[in-house]
């Protein structure tokens, strides 16, 4: 009996069912539409919110882009290599403010050259307040906890000395950004206010061995710019660093190649690591610089592909030759 | 009434067969997307994962043996920062760029402390101690990133120092101390840490790698054998393979082994190793073995040969006379190692 009730409806029932059922439908149809979203997901932050660094690049001057000078005092030479470009007068005017990117990237100590060397950073930061500096800032985002890295690289103490002030990344100076024509650099948090609020940008790179890369120059030296989950952008090390380097316009880059780590590179961890090259690089040109610095480590241009496509990109030029460099020899 | 309980039965039998369909197909795909996410490559973002044939529940295990880093120390240093431990998912955070060379190898754990000199502040080291889940996968880091020159240390099988640092592989670990200076007195107090390493963290003291014993030892260059265990001499094929470099006056020859599963996919890695070679720039030379191939790859010789499960020879060699001669020794240890070789 109790199937014959469910089963043998009458024309009353089968209306009140039907009525059910497209009400239902209707429900689920009205639902839909209200909570459809046209646009799609959009970015964690809204376009208008999105940051671009400024271009803190000099004029060109022609021979003076590139200067290659030998010697083993990183002062003379980082002296030498910066008057053969023009002076120091040439990239900091008086009363601007300068942020200078060292490569901190380790909580290691300086000798096994797995970040800037103290000793250069500081000259760089006194020759800016010679050229006229109202302040000099000194920063990195490293990968290691960042009081460790400056305490122990040795670079916190020689800058605050030489008058510079250290600023270490916190989560509210990041900001989002998107480079144009930029395939891995969208909507990606950049260490961004230190830069704001500054007028030129100079970047200091020892010369590494990289395990994934193949050479950690200064081009890779932006790569502390990246906040987030910056590992994923290991996965196309070439695209990410070339983007880099259409991301940042510096004023000057200064390659260190006074000891190259050949390799177990980028951390390094013995001075077996070390070669002596007695080498310094200084360049408005972070391609070219890096150009030459890669026949230091015994490779060649095609052996990294980012400096082609930085190139393509139009960030520089990988015939450093072209830019009639200037050279010198501090004995 | 029969004849509509008939009808209803069959409705209700019909139903039931699309529902158990539809359910059916729910969990099959249910099941898959389970299965799949469960065993998704995180390296391919830049993450590490446990390794491959390590289950969650050794994961645990290896998790309760985690050294205590400051029990290691000797006296005379106190920790200069805290303990810390990365995993696969955050190594990158410790040695950035070099983290693939540990996910690619067994990777497990971290445990890394720095200690600083009781007396002098400028002398500190840091203590890494990375599992790396077997012996032979600490052998792996450990070798390829072995520098030139340096001073083995006798007292373990693997070890050296340079004139800042000191690594080694203890059973499942390695390990490395690195020095803030060139320093007597660190080298002496890591030199204790090793020690103490050597005693006190307990590892499975019958692990080892059998294969090292493969290769002659007559000329062999000590400490210089190696492991690749992927993409050997840039071939992607060559897995798990181990070098050794044999010294004759000024000349180098470097002897490679790589023990494959069955003798089939030695001879599949043996031809795709021989094709590699000669799709990249080298020339066939004459040989009257099909189990040895020449090849005269840039003015170096290559010799690739197959025996049992073994692929083996000599790479890069610039004299033939002392390839051919080092590739004799090797078939013979091989032979005596085992008539009939298996894994």
């Amino acid at each position: 009996m109790t199937e014959q009730r469910n089963y043998d409806l009458d024309r009353r029932e089968f209306l009140s069912r039907l009525s059910k059922a497209g009400i239902a439908v209707a429900g689920c149809g009205v639902a839909s539409y209200l909570l459809y979203d046209a646009k799609g997901p959009r970015p964690g932050v809204r376009a208008e919110d999105l940051v671009t660094l400024a271009d803190f690049s000099v004029p060109q001057k022609d021979g003076q882009t590139i200067s290659i000078v030998q010697g083993s005092d990183r002062v003379e030479t980082v002296d030498k290599a910066i008057e053969l470009l023009g002076g120091i007068k040439r990239f900091v005017k008086k009363d601007e403010t300068v942020a200078i990117k060292p490569n901190v990237a380790f909580a290691s100590p300086p000798m096994l050259g797995a970040t800037a060397h103290p000793q250069l950073v500081a000259e760089v930061v006194q020759l800016c307040y010679k050229g006229g500096a109202k302040q000099v800032l000194v920063t990195d985002n490293p990968i290691n906890d960042p009081a460790s890295c400056f305490t122990l690289s040795g670079i916190g103490k020689a800058v605050s000395q030489a008058g510079a002030k250290v600023v270490l990344p916190k989560d509210h100076l990041f900001k989002h950004t998107t480079l144009a024509g930029g395939k891995l650099i969208k909507n990606w948090p950049i260490f961004y206010e230190p830069f704001a609020k500054v007028d030129k940008l100079i970047g200091i790179a020892p010369l590494k061995h990289h395990h994934r890369a193949g050479a950690s120059m200064t081009m890779k030296n932006w790569y502390g710019l990246l906040g987030g989950r910056r590992n994923v952008f290991h996965q196309d090390i070439n695209t990410i660093i070339a983007e880099l380097a259409m991301m940042v316009k510096p004023t000057l880059v200064i390659l260190d190649a006074t000891y190259v780590m050949m390799t177990n590179g980028p951390t390094g961890g013995s001075v077996s690591d070390l070669k002596r090259a007695n080498t310094l690089i200084a360049s408005t040109d972070c391609v070219a610089a890096d150009s030459y610095g890669c026949s230091l480590l015994e490779l060649t241009v095609s052996d990294l592909p980012y400096l082609a496509k930085a190139e393509k990109a139009g960030a520089g030029t990988t015939d450093y030759q072209s830019l009639k460099p200037k050279l010198a020899v501090i004995s | 009434m029969g004849s509509v309980r008939r009808r209803v039965c069959q409705k209700v039998g019909l139903e039931s067969a699309i529902s158990i369909c539809l359910l059916t197909a729910l969990f099959l795909i249910g099941l898959g997307i389970f299965i799949k996410q469960s065993d998704y490559d995180m390296s391919r973002f830049g993450i590490g994962t446990i390794p491959a044939g390590l289950s969650s529940q050794q994961l645990d295990v290896n998790r309760e043996e985690k050294p205590v880093l400051g029990s290691l120390v000797s006296a005379g240093f106190k920790p200069l920062s805290e303990a810390e431990i990365y995993n696969p998912e955050n190594l990158y955070e410790k040695i950035n760029g070099k983290a693939p060379l540990y996910l690619e190898s067994g990777f497990v754990e971290l445990f890394t402390q720095r200690f600083i000199s009781d007396t002098d502040e400028s002398l500190w080291m840091e203590l890494f101690v990375y599992d790396m889940t077997a012996i032979k996968n600490a052998f792996s880091v450990y070798s390829v990133q072995k520098r030139a020159d340096v001073e083995l240390l006798p007292s373990m099988q693997f070890a050296y120092k340079t004139s800042n640092g000191l690594y080694f592989v203890h059973g499942k670990y390695y390990i490395e101390l690195v020095g803030s200076a060139e320093s007597a007195e660190l080298l002496g107090a890591m030199g204790q840490v090793m020690q103490n390493i050597s005693s006190n963290l307990r590892i499975d003291k019958d692990a080892k790698i059998d294969k090292l014993a493969l290769f002659p030892e007559e000329d062999l260059v000590l400490g210089s054998t190696k492991l690749y265990l992927t993409n050997a001499f840039g071939f992607e094929g060559l897995t798990d393979t181990f070098i050794a470099r044999y010294k004759f006056g000024d000349e180098i020859i470097t002897a490679f082994l790589s023990q494959k599963d069955s003798a089939a996919e030695a001879i599949t890695v043996f031809e795709n190793y021989y094709k590699f070679l000669l799709d990249n720039g080298g020339k066939e030379l004459p040989t009257t073995n099909p189990k040895i191939r020449f090849v005269d790859f840039y003015g170096t010789l290559e010799i690739v040969s197959v025996a049992g499960p073994f692929v083996f020879g000599i790479h890069e060699a610039e004299n033939p006379q002392l390839a051919a001669k080092v590739q004799k020794r090797l078939i013979n240890k091989l032979l005596e190692s085992t008539e009939t070789p298996q894994k």
